[in-house]
């Protein structure tokens, strides 16, 4: 295991072949993970995030859907290429995930117990009363009271946020190596987002698991996460640590994010900086660098020439080709009087 | 449990209203549906009626006027004497052209029809389910496959395929199976069809992603997570093809192919069909030969149907009150 890291993502493709043409929805991705890390996934909806995640997990109907390349290696074994058998071994065992809506991921008609068990029973070859036993513990582990005759409950007796909570449990029962979730506070209103996010770090501290976290809301994974992954169409864009994407970040297109988001500090009231245009269609991705018809930095070259995604400075990366250059940096709030 | 998670758990509780919760029973689907079922007044009557015919179907030989073995039932020789008489006290309905009294003939022949209905529905609904699911749950090349063998079953027009089934399958004349398989074969496809659009939509559901991200394989997505989801419609529509199935078998009694007596080894099989057959010849003197019989087809049938439009109310969710 010396030489080899949790898990190892390289040049990931997943492409669907459609009647419209081939939609390349993750167009190479890498990245790595070590455990107890959190990897930020953020971008734009369409950018890859969530077909990233369920390619790793095999979870994407093939076809439509084609792994055109890439390599994802956990513990050293490919993911891409093993069996039905030996990946049905692996989810909700050693990587488990969540999804974004707790209010139609559980089965409506099993009891909250039961559906618990199944991960266990599936996974540790426990029997029933074991893992319904186990259920509870599990339960009263994230945080709902009243664990031993809550799980005799059915999914509608319970809240949103409590369903949550019953996802995480359910994705922590065997102790994965690997969390992905899935935007798991999309779907939660503000307060129970920072009590599931602050029940994941806890979990996370007690089985120090590594969390994939992918998510739109830069809030979330500025608290949660130690590295980012910035994706854009189908690619990466930006990869680093927190400190440096969000303190220095050399994309354009997260300043763009950045610039996007209300601050405290701002001073123009109700004027936000919006990137201009729209995301790309994915069957017809602008050539050179994806980004670059809402660039505002776009020279010649970026409509030529695709960046590759190359180390900026120490372990940061980004993929533009004018990231690092002297002179070459983030306008200060030029849009602030374009709003309208 | 630690610090955090008491916190957590405090929140919770107080969000929930105090820490005291209510003793409230837990209710399915199920409990939910069968509680309204008891509420739909013709369902249950339905339920009444069919409750009594199978009660009397097993009962009978403890209280019929003339058992199966009793010589009245069968002998010949005394027959005539007592021969398509009117209803007395002895015969509440009268007796046949053979001096049998029928109303326990009626009462015997809702053992068959009532076995040959529920059974039938069990071969339907079991071969329907199958490959039901396979063909929703695999769709492509299976499910073509499937739906198209289907198509050919149900362009057959229904008795001439009946007709032709019946005289391919092996076994006795006397036994129940060919009629069973029978009517089974003839109406699997409409279950197939019902339960893969019921799975199609169960399909994309959120939960069955969730249930294969835990690392549940194939069959126990489908058997699991998807068939207790997707069953109530076949629930009901299987009800009411009970009805429909009795309803064929007394068509195919009618027109003598269904079960039928053998003179040595049982002359006492009794079907409703057969008996309206056997009694057409009376219909102008002694009508009630093919009235009782007429009625017992037609208060079952009716009974399953609006048994099965009940069920169908108590599952729909949207009319939860």
């Amino acid at each position: 295991m010396a030489d080899h890291k949790l898990l190892e993502v390289s040049d990931l493709k997943m492409h669907f072949h459609t009647r419209d043409g081939v939609v390349k929805a993750v167009d190479g991705v890498s990245f790595d993970l070590d455990c107890g890390e959190t990897l930020g996934v953020v971008g734009e909806s369409g950018s890859g995030k969530s077909v990233s995640a369920m390619t790793l997990m095999r979870l994407i109907p093939m076809p439509p859907g084609r792994i055109e390349g890439g390599e994802a290696l956990f513990k050293g074994k490919s993911l891409l290429t093993m069996s039905d058998a030996d990946m049905r071994a692996i989810r909700g065992n050693e990587i488990a995930m969540i999804f974004q809506d707790p209010m139609t991921s559980l089965n409506p008609v099993y009891r909250i117990g039961k559906q618990l068990a199944e991960p266990l029973q599936l996974h540790k070859g426990m029997n029933r009363k074991q893992a319904e036993t186990r259920a509870a513990e599990l339960l009263d582990l994230v945080g709902i009271p009243h664990a031993s005759s809550r799980i005799k409950d059915y999914p509608h007796q319970f809240s949103g946020g409590m369903r949550q909570r019953v996802m995480i449990a359910m994705a922590l029962a065997n102790d994965p190596d690997i969390l992905i979730a899935d935007e798991p506070t999309t779907a939660l209103d503000v307060t129970i987002q920072a009590q599931i996010i602050e029940l994941m770090e806890e979990l996370q501290e007690r089985t120090n698991a590594a969390i994939i976290m992918i998510t739109h809301d830069l809030g979330v994974v500025a608290d949660m996460a130690d590295r980012i992954l910035v994706m854009y169409a189908g690619r990466a864009v930006e990869y680093g640590t927190v400190d440096e994407v969000f303190y220095q970040p050399h994309h354009p297109y997260t300043w763009g994010l950045m610039d996007s988001l209300p601050r405290p500090d701002m001073t123009v009231k109700g004027v936000l900086c919006p990137i201009k245009g729209q995301p790309p269609s994915l069957i017809h991705v602008p050539g050179g660098c994806s980004f670059n018809p809402r660039c505002p930095y776009a020279k010649e070259r970026c409509r030529i020439e695709t960046p590759l995604l190359r180390n900026i400075d120490g372990t940061h990366m980004a993929a533009c080709h004018f990231a690092g250059t002297p002179g070459f940096t983030r306008g200060e709030m030029e849009c602030a009087g374009v709003s309208a | 449990m630690s610090s955090v998670a008491d916190e957590i758990s405090q929140d919770v509780t107080e969000a929930a209203g105090g820490p005291e919760r209510a003793p409230e029973r837990s209710r399915t689907l199920w409990s939910d549906a069968w509680y309204r079922l008891r509420r739909n007044r013709m369902a249950l009557a339905a339920l009444t009626w069919l409750f009594i015919v199978v009660i009397a179907a097993v009962s009978a030989d403890l209280w019929v006027p003339q058992h199966y073995g009793s010589p009245n039932f069968i002998n010949t020789a005394t027959a005539t004497a007592t021969a398509l008489k009117g209803p007395t006290a002895q015969h509440p309905m009268g007796t046949d052209d053979l001096g049998r009294d029928v109303f326990s003939r009626v009462v015997y022949g809702a053992r068959i029809s009532l076995m040959v209905g529920v059974a039938a529905v069990l071969v339907m609904v079991l071969i329907g389910l199958l490959l039901g699911a396979l063909s929703g749950f695999y769709g492509g090349l299976m499910d073509a496959g499937i739906m198209r063998v289907a198509d050919v079953f149900l362009a057959f027009p229904y008795i001439l395929f009946a007709i032709l089934l019946l005289s391919v399958i092996p076994g006795a004349k006397q036994s129940l199976w060919p009629v069973i398989v029978t009517i089974g074969l003839l109406g699997w496809p409409s279950i197939a069809r019902v339960f893969r659009s019921s799975i199609l939509s169960v399909k994309e559901s959120d939960y069955i992603e969730a249930g294969r991200a835990i690392g549940a394989g194939d069959a126990r997505l489908m058997l699991r997570h998807m068939l207790p989801n997707a069953i109530a419609p076949i629930v009901v529509y299987a009800t009411m093809s009970v009805g429909g199935a009795i309803l064929t078998e007394a068509a195919l009694s009618f027109l003598n192919l269904g079960v039928q007596p053998d003179p040595v080894k049982s002359p006492n099989i009794v079907t409703w069909g057969r008996m309206i057959s056997d009694g057409q010849s009376y219909l102008t003197s002694n009508p009630g030969l093919i009235l009782w019989p007429g009625l017992a087809i037609l208060s079952t049938v009716l009974a399953f149907t609006l048994l099965g439009d009940g069920v169908r109310d108590a599952l729909d969710v949207k009319m939860k009150d």
